[in-house]
């Protein structure tokens, strides 16, 4: 195989025949930048639905109170379902091995003022652990803490716009926003990559909140993750049987969709990845179909040439050449043309994808890349295409009975 | 060096087959230069090709210098006719793409010859045949006589115990046939066997021995008086 004669041959035929060897290979270096560029796509659209969910942790489950739609236990449809202080202590003494970090939620829109600098934004109270479901990134300072909790600290975490709006240049932390009236000291500032209206909010305990405006136990939602050994099915059970109990909890028919709203991360998760699957499948099946074209394609040049080249192969017969070495001829040459021309067409693919994949960030469609296993699987496809693309006319050029091959006087 | 006992070969033609060679008994010892003669269809090729175990026969003895040639695997007869025989044809069947001297280093090359050795080895025997001058240039730079000699040098190369000719001055003009067949001559000189398929006379009259073929049998087996090509070249 590494013998420098062998090759030798090879470079001559393949110089001797330029057309043919061009032809050849484009077929199979233009399969092979399909195959790339459809995996490619592929990946780009697993990166873009990717990246609309990945600001928060995908074990995620979020539990919103809603209207009933159906009479149960005494209580006419209609009823609006209100989640309170106690429904958070509940689910988190119901579920102790299940639940990760659990938080509840309270929004509301807000009025800020810092010196003359004034603007609109979302609060929202939470507690701490709410840093972790979300994952949020504090770039100064601090999110608050359990002290904070207990204290009912006055204190906020803004956005990166906030700050921009409300502090311009001037350093935030430490300062004190007039938030409806009331005013919160500034521990922190967190940002958040690609998603600019989730820097316009304003973070602040749950407790420090239901004390300073209303003196009220309500939340608005329960946020929480789940034990993250947990895969789809356990997931998936977890959030039914959290859903049962806060039905119970709150009166509400077991039928009733709308009275009580869980919603699992994993769901859409599960979703959006067997929906790439399909694709990833998909495309991999037409990236071999036309690489099989490109195959054939080889392989009947090959046969072809075994034909131009009977009456050579019969001369090396007489001269003693085993049927061995000239199977082995014809194999290396396919091989070669394959390999050699699916490089150029990996490689072209991927020049392609460096230039422009970075520049390509939709929300559906984002950085389409390859992975290096995709190329070692492509080449070790090619290599396999070149062998089998020879196999064929390398049988038929090894069974040339020297004596058919030489009587055409 | 050849022995060869009533050796048949027949041709299937569609429904009905033809019978080719019908009882050859036949010998050679070694250092002959035999001339094998035959109108066409008398069957001297294919009893050349059995020879050169391009072909198999369908019942006889083939004995090549003590080793019987039968129930042949492509591979084995790959090797016996690297090791036993030289092959020289009417159209020399040179590689086009190939040198001369890749030419007459290819049946080294099928004899696992090193890389080296290969090439000092085939341009010997370029010298011998008087062409080391065009030893890098390709068949088709080369004229009808320079080509059937560098095929010469290649059979040559590999050392054969027998050298088949087949037709080897056929596609070549008198003069140039007469140099090729002085060097057929020097070469038998050197102690080499021979056997040259021809239908010319003059060329048969040039070997030491003239075999008649007709219909498939031996008609006619003398030995005659050589005539040197020398004295025409």
């Amino acid at each position: 195989m590494f013998d420098r004669d062998i090759w030798q041959e090879i470079f001559h035929t393949l110089k001797n025949n330029k057309l043919r060897t061009f032809l050849t290979g484009f077929s199979v270096g233009w399969a092979i930048f399909i195959l790339v560029m459809l995996l490619a796509s592929v990946n780009g659209m697993q990166n873009g639905f990717t990246n609309q969910f990945n600001d928060d942790a995908t074990n995620t489950i979020f539990i919103r109170p809603g209207t009933t739609s159906k009479a149960y236990a005494g209580f006419e449809k209609g009823r609006r379902v209100q989640f309170k202080n106690d429904d958070i202590d509940y689910i988190r003494k119901s579920f102790p091995e299940d639940i990760e970090y659990l938080s509840a939620r309270y929004f509301n829109g807000t009025s800020a003022r810092y010196k003359s600098e004034t603007g609109s934004y979302r609060v929202q109270a939470v507690h701490p652990e709410f840093q972790m479901i979300e994952k949020i990134l504090v770039t100064n300072g601090r999110f608050f803490n359990d002290a904070d909790l207990t204290n009912k600290s006055k204190v906020a975490i803004i956005g990166r716009k906030v700050k921009e709006d409300l502090f311009k240049k001037e350093d935030a932390l430490g300062k004190f926003v007039e938030l409806n009236g009331s005013l919160f000291r500034v521990i922190g500032i967190f940002i958040d990559e690609g998603d600019d209206n989730a820097e316009r909010r304003i973070y602040m305990p749950i407790s420090t909140y239901q004390r300073t405006y209303g003196n009220t136990n309500d939340i608005s939602a329960i946020a929480l993750t789940y034990n993250p050994s947990y895969d789809l099915t356990k997931a998936l059970e977890f959030s039914g049987r959290l859903e049962d109990i806060m039905k119970r909890r709150h009166k509400v028919s077991p039928e009733d969709q709308s009275g009580v709203n869980v919603w699992n991360y994993a769901e859409a998760f599960d979703d959006i990845s067997s929906f790439s699957a399909v694709l990833n499948t998909i495309s991999i099946g037409v990236g071999f179909l036309i690489l099989i074209a490109g195959i054939v394609g080889i392989g009947n040049i090959m046969v072809f040439t075994i034909k131009e080249r009977t009456k050579e192969i019969g001369v090396r017969k007489a001269l003693g050449a085993m049927p061995k070495q000239i199977i082995n001829l014809v194999l290396l040459e396919s091989t070669f043309i394959t390999t050699l021309s699916g490089f150029i067409g990996l490689i072209f693919a991927w020049i392609i994808l460096s230039l422009i994949g970075p520049n390509i960030n939709t929300p559906a469609f984002s950085n389409p890349s390859v992975s290096l296993s995709t190329v070692v699987t492509a080449t070790i496809i090619l290599i396999v295409a070149g062998v089998l693309a020879g196999l064929i006319p390398a049988i038929k050029a090894a069974n040339v009975k020297p004596i058919v091959a030489l009587s055409d006087k | 060096m050849i022995e060869i006992k009533d050796l048949h070969k027949s041709y299937k033609m569609g429904s009905n087959s033809l019978h080719v060679l019908k009882g050859i008994n036949f010998t050679a010892e070694a250092g002959e230069l035999v001339a094998i003669m035959g109108s066409s269809g008398s069957g001297k090729s294919t009893l050349l090709n059995i020879l050169g175990m391009l072909d198999g026969a369908d019942s006889g003895e083939y004995i090549l210098d003590g080793v019987p040639i039968k129930d042949l695997t492509e591979t084995k007869a790959a090797q016996y006719r690297n090791k036993f025989l030289g092959f020289i044809f009417q159209s020399f069947n040179l590689i086009n793409y190939k040198s001369a001297l890749e030419n007459v280093a290819l049946p080294l090359y099928y004899q696992k010859v090193g890389r080296k050795e290969r090439q000092v080895k085939a341009l010997s025997y370029l010298e011998r045949v008087g062409l080391k001058e065009w030893a890098t240039h390709l068949p088709s730079e080369l004229s009808g006589g320079q080509k059937q000699r560098v095929a010469i040098a290649r059979a040559m190369a590999a050392e054969p115990k027998v050298l088949l000719a087949d037709e080897p001055t056929g596609a070549l003009d008198s003069t140039t046939s007469y140099e090729v067949m002085d060097l057929i001559q020097k070469i038998n000189d050197e102690g080499n066997t021979i056997l040259v398929v021809t239908h010319e006379e003059d060329i048969a009259h040039m070997c030491k021995r003239i075999v008649h073929l007709k219909d498939g049998v031996i008609v006619e087996d003398k030995k005659i008086k050589q005539v040197r090509a020398e004295q025409y070249v």
